[in-house]
């Protein structure tokens, strides 16, 4: 059989189907991760030890189990205890606590590079802790976490594709039916492939557009 | 009335302040001369909360700094300029400005904004009030850190070192604010390096020696020769403040030179 | 059903899960070591095309998901050159060539760390580069390099449980054998999760006693 990219012409609507639950899930996926991983890093740089431990034990739970294992936990756990909630938000809800593990960590280090006489200077002027942590700490944090954040949501992109082991039909899911009837997988998966780098490249540039934009006036010493 | 009474201090086993008791009445411009790690910052940073003190007392009209609700109103009423400046990184000069007096004082933007300019002109920076930190010289820097600072309408001002990471050209620039200030009867405790400075300005002269005041004079008192100047610790300190070229080679060394820790 | 219960079996099939997903991840890992250095070796040596060859197909691997490579090896390669692909075999060759691409990007930026003028160097004093990359570049380049290949290590085992999506008989797949026929997702999901997690863990910490060493041994002699 040689390759021959044309027969898979009839399904792009579909793919683009697919490729649009995929941008959905991964749109909830990085704002889910955001605030998980916000929160995460909160805690885990309190000076309450206790809401430290259960960061730490988040981020080393998340990051050490496989994302089907979790994934699968969901998906057939949440039924158990009566929780009904279709595929997609599942999805969502999985992957935005996995990838909450990643961006917690990432943020932390971010807070802590956080020169501690700018916080002090916000202390002194009468700032509450929650305001200091949302008008200072944070946004410092957040400029000086952009690239390694970029990473976790290219990662998420690429996690997306697990989404399909639970009868999602995002653009691994979809490609999977298109490869099933075509009898062209080759073709099928290699395109798969091409999008998903195409995707991933295109978060990888409006991240660097974004690193510069909010660095702009960063540039210390 | 800034209150310190029998405040001691430590960090592990080092006793970084020792039964400090001192008053700033307002209108006061007070000085806190003394040798590196003689305890001088640490005071500036008991008064604002940033160290919780291990004896002693601090009040600030009142208000004990040990108490939450307390700290809360104290620092409404003092406020403290920074030796490395501390202006927030990712904001303008005028945000860096107008933060406080929104957020914490909850005034209007307009009004705030208005006061924040006035401010920055006053300290030469209109024309930078939307320049980051990170395009300022060190003294333009202190200069918003100072503005930053009056813009809480301060009772107190506390100055911690605030000349000691700029140049002479820089010093000077942030010294004449001070001055002005000191002029207009704005309260001030001054942590400083700059003898002569503190001389002019200050209506009373601290003097800090391994964490306790070893002198507290009026300023004309405390250069005298029969007052601070006869204690013996204050005539050492000074002249070897008074010669920063001691350091170089054709300069006499000053006797007690390696006693200098 | 009685038959739906856990039985003694099923520690046993749980635990030949865990071997074949084990086998699987060290014999992967063995293999993707070994070909990302040999791969990385070629940029060193600016070898022309071939090495402008690999940069872009460790790049495209690194930046697509490994189970729709893991699908382009299990259904694309039959279809398209008529062989047939078992389900351990496509495991072997998508999760070896995934794990030679993050190999390869590593290796690369510890090989630059170590300077080229060292090389130059070592030339000068008539090493052949055989020499030069076992004695000077290989111990320099391993000591950065540890910190982000025990990373790459610990994911790499995750990754492992993508193969039960094509049939392979590791952890995962038990899980959702045990899974269907007890249908106690929480068990079962828990259990799996947790030997995963302790797995890690031992990787881990296995790393960092050999980072520790590694680096202990590197600040010696650079003193």
């Amino acid at each position: 059989m040689a390759f021959d990219l044309t027969v898979l012409v009839p399904y792009l609507g579909q793919l683009a189907d697919g490729a649009l639950l995929t941008a959905e899930a991964c749109f909830f996926a990085v704002l889910g991760s955001f605030v998980c991983g916000t929160l995460a890093a909160f805690a885990a740089t309190s000076a309450e030890p206790g809401l430290r431990r259960i960061a730490g034990a988040y981020t080393g739970l998340f990051r050490n189990i496989p994302f089907i294992v979790q994934l699968f936990f969901f998906y057939f756990g949440l039924p158990e205890i009566g929780l009904y909630i279709d595929a997609f938000t599942t999805g969502c809800i999985a992957l935005s606590i996995a990838g909450g593990a990643y961006a917690a960590d990432v943020l932390r280090a971010g807070i802590l590079s956080v020169d501690p006489g700018v916080v002090e200077a916000a202390k002194v002027s009468g700032l509450t802790r929650l305001a200091t942590f949302r008008l200072i700490v944070l946004p410092i944090a957040l400029r000086a976490s952009v690239r390694p954040l970029g990473s976790v949501f290219i990662n998420l992109i690429l996690t997306s594709s697990i989404l399909s082991t639970i009868t999602l039909n995002e653009l691994t899911g979809a490609a999977k039916i298109v490869a099933s009837t075509t009898f062209r997988p080759f073709e099928v998966y290699f395109v798969l492939l091409v999008v998903y780098a195409g995707l991933t490249y295109l978060m990888s540039l409006a991240i660097s557009l974004l690193h510069r934009r909010l660095n702009r006036y960063m540039a210390e010493g | 009335m800034i209150a310190i009474e029998k405040v001691g201090k430590n960090f592990g086993s080092t006793t970084v302040l020792d039964g400090v008791e001192l008053a700033i009445a307002p209108g006061e411009v007070v000085s806190i001369l003394g040798a590196s790690g003689s305890g001088k910052s640490t005071l500036i940073r008991c008064i604002n909360g940033l160290e919780t003190v291990d004896a002693g007392r601090i009040t600030v009209d009142g208000f004990d700094v040990a108490e939450k609700a307390g700290l809360a109103e104290a620092r409404r009423r003092s406020a403290t300029v920074f030796q490395l400046f501390n202006l927030y990184p990712h904001m303008t000069a005028l945000e860096n400005v107008m933060l406080a007096p929104t957020m914490v004082l909850k005034r209007p933007r307009a009004e705030v904004e208005a006061e924040a300019r006035a401010l920055l002109e006053r300290v030469g920076l209109a024309a930078r009030a939307e320049a980051y930190p990170a395009q300022l010289s060190g003294g333009q820097r202190q200069r918003v850190g100072i503005c930053r600072a009056l813009a809480m309408k301060p009772r107190y001002l506390l100055l911690d070192e605030v000349t000691s990471a700029l140049d002479p050209e820089m010093t000077a620039e942030v010294l004449a604010i001070l001055a002005q200030l000191a002029r207009e009867g704005t309260t001030m405790l001054f942590v400083t390096h700059e003898i002569e400075f503190a001389r002019r300005i200050s209506t009373r002269v601290v003097f800090l020696e391994k964490g306790r005041i070893e002198v507290n004079l009026p300023t004309a008192e405390f250069f005298s020769e029969a007052g601070g100047l006869a204690n013996p610790r204050i005539a050492r300190f000074l002249s070897r403040m008074a010669a920063p070229e001691a350091a170089a080679p054709l300069s006499p060394a000053p006797t007690d030179a390696h006693e200098a820790s | 059903m009685r038959y739906a219960d856990f039985t003694w079996h099923d520690p046993i099939i749980l635990l030949q899960g865990l071997g074949v997903s084990l086998w699987l991840f060290l014999a992967t890992s063995a293999i993707g070591l070994a070909l990302g250095i040999g791969l990385a070796l070629t940029r060193y040596y600016r070898v022309p095309v071939v090495a402008r060859l690999v940069q872009v197909v460790a790049e495209f691997l690194k930046n697509s998901p490994v189970l729709v490579q893991l699908f382009l090896v299990f259904f694309g390669l039959p279809a398209m050159a008529h062989i047939n692909v078992t389900p351990v075999e496509a495991a072997m060759i998508t999760l070896a060539g995934n794990t030679a691409a993050f190999v390869y990007v590593i290796a690369v930026s510890a090989m630059e760390q170590v300077g080229r003028d060292q090389v130059e160097a070592a030339r000068v004093f008539g090493l052949t580069r055989g020499q030069i990359v076992w004695r000077i570049i290989a111990p320099q380049a391993l000591a950065f390099a540890i910190g982000p290949l025990i990373g790459l290590a610990v994911n790499q085992l995750q990754v492992t449980s993508l193969v039960s999506v094509v049939g392979v008989m590791d952890l995962t797949k038990v899980g959702n054998i045990l899974n269907m026929r007890t249908l106690k997702p929480f068990v079962v999901w828990t259990v799996v999760g947790a030997v995963y997690f302790i797995i890690a863990r031992l990787i881990a910490a296995l790393g960092g006693a050999l980072e520790r060493r590694l680096r202990a041994h590197a600040a010696w002699a650079g003193l």
